[in-house]
């Protein structure tokens, strides 16, 4: 015998009061908030260390185009050593296809081509339109 | 003729206004604003607010006291970071629970790739939280055992639905939401939803079999 669905609901049901231990929200806003802190101060870190290198990067003056320089290779140089080789792929072996060429049909002959009118005075010069 | 032109624009705007759904007012629009100006005590309001339920969703979902901590931690987080985005298009309730379903069912994803944790591992909240003990049976000490024994049975068939499944069960048995707002939180249709239930329902009535066989 199975328990019915309005059973197993009731049973369940029992789970709906499930909730935390008395305190325990006084202790978790007090860590949300102690890591909210954490994360503004790591990010206004990271702002600043940023800020800060990019006022000495100002600050060189003319040599700065020659530090950019140097980074640039540099950033090529370590791109082009770690971007990975070419694997050689295998040469798969040809297999012969054989398979039959159909002709293609001969169009049938234009029989209304012989009652054209191509006389002279109907065909005009090439390049001029005779009106 | 004007009478003609006002005639013409009521045909258009009437199937509109018969159609629109009306949603009542999010009664934490107030907080919500506030906790947008930067206020924190007002997201503390919202975390005090909807920490229990959030807590028993995230709860019957893990299993597991530890993970559903970090894991509240870590979607009010989310929330207060994203609250500058929430423009007001569904109630915050339904906002932070789709944030709380999404971050609880990729955690379950890694998990299982993690670690295959053992049943062993898991809480038994039943067995633990005097809450959950039947008053009705107090007097009858022998019923009451029967029936944690049958909820540790319970939550291990819950243990073995999938993830959707069990969410499904968690959001329509325990949190006594309807299939239509199951349906929203999802972003899937009630057909969906429905069919869900009925399979975890088939599953759990068969777990039990044995046990309610004996009990009652």
């Amino acid at each position: 015998m199975k328990p019915s669905v309005e059973q197993l609901g009731n049973l369940l049901a029992l789970q709906r009061d499930e909730r935390p231990e008395e305190g325990y929200w006084q202790g978790f806003l007090c860590e949300f908030h102690q890591t909210q802190r954490e994360r503004v101060v790591e990010k206004s870190g990271l702002m600043n260390g940023l800020g800060r290198i990019s006022a000495w990067f100002s600050d060189l003056g003319p040599s700065k185009w020659a530090y950019g320089a140097g980074l640039a290779y540099a950033a090529v140089t370590v791109a082009f050593f770690l971007t990975p080789r070419d694997v050689e792929k295998e040469n798969t072996p040809a297999s012969p296809v054989s398979y039959e060429v159909v002709s293609p049909p001969t169009p049938p002959a234009v029989e209304q081509l012989n009652q054209l009118d191509l006389s002279p005075s109907t065909q005009g010069n090439i390049g001029e339109q005779v009106f | 003729m004007p009478l003609r032109v006002c005639n013409f624009s009521l045909l258009l705007t009437t199937p509109i206004l018969m159609f629109r759904q009306t949603r009542p007012p999010d009664p934490d629009q107030d907080l919500v604003t506030r906790a947008q100006q930067g206020e924190t005590r007002a997201f503390d309001a919202l975390i005090l607010k909807y920490g229990d339920r959030l807590y028993g969703l995230v709860y019957n979902m893990t299993s597991h006291k530890e993970d559903t901590h970090d894991l509240l931690q870590e979607i009010f987080a989310r929330a207060y970071q994203s609250l500058g985005k929430f423009r007001g298009n569904s109630a915050f309730y339904t906002w932070i629970y789709q944030i709380a379903v999404n971050l609880t069912l990729n955690f379950l994803k890694k998990r299982k790739r993690r670690t295959s944790l053992s049943l062993n591992d898991m809480d038994s909240p039943v067995q633990q939280d005097p809450a959950l003990i039947d008053t009705t049976h107090e007097a009858n000490p022998e019923k009451q055992t029967n029936l944690n024994e049958l909820q540790i049975k319970l939550n291990e068939a819950m243990r073995k639905l999938s993830d959707p499944h069990r969410m499904v069960v968690t959001m329509f048995d325990i949190q006594g939401m309807s299939h239509g707002e199951i349906a929203k939180v999802l972003n899937t249709s009630e057909g969906t939803i429905r069919s869900r239930l009925h399979y975890a329902h088939l599953q759990l009535q068969s777990a039990l079999q044995d046990s309610w066989e004996e009990r009652f």
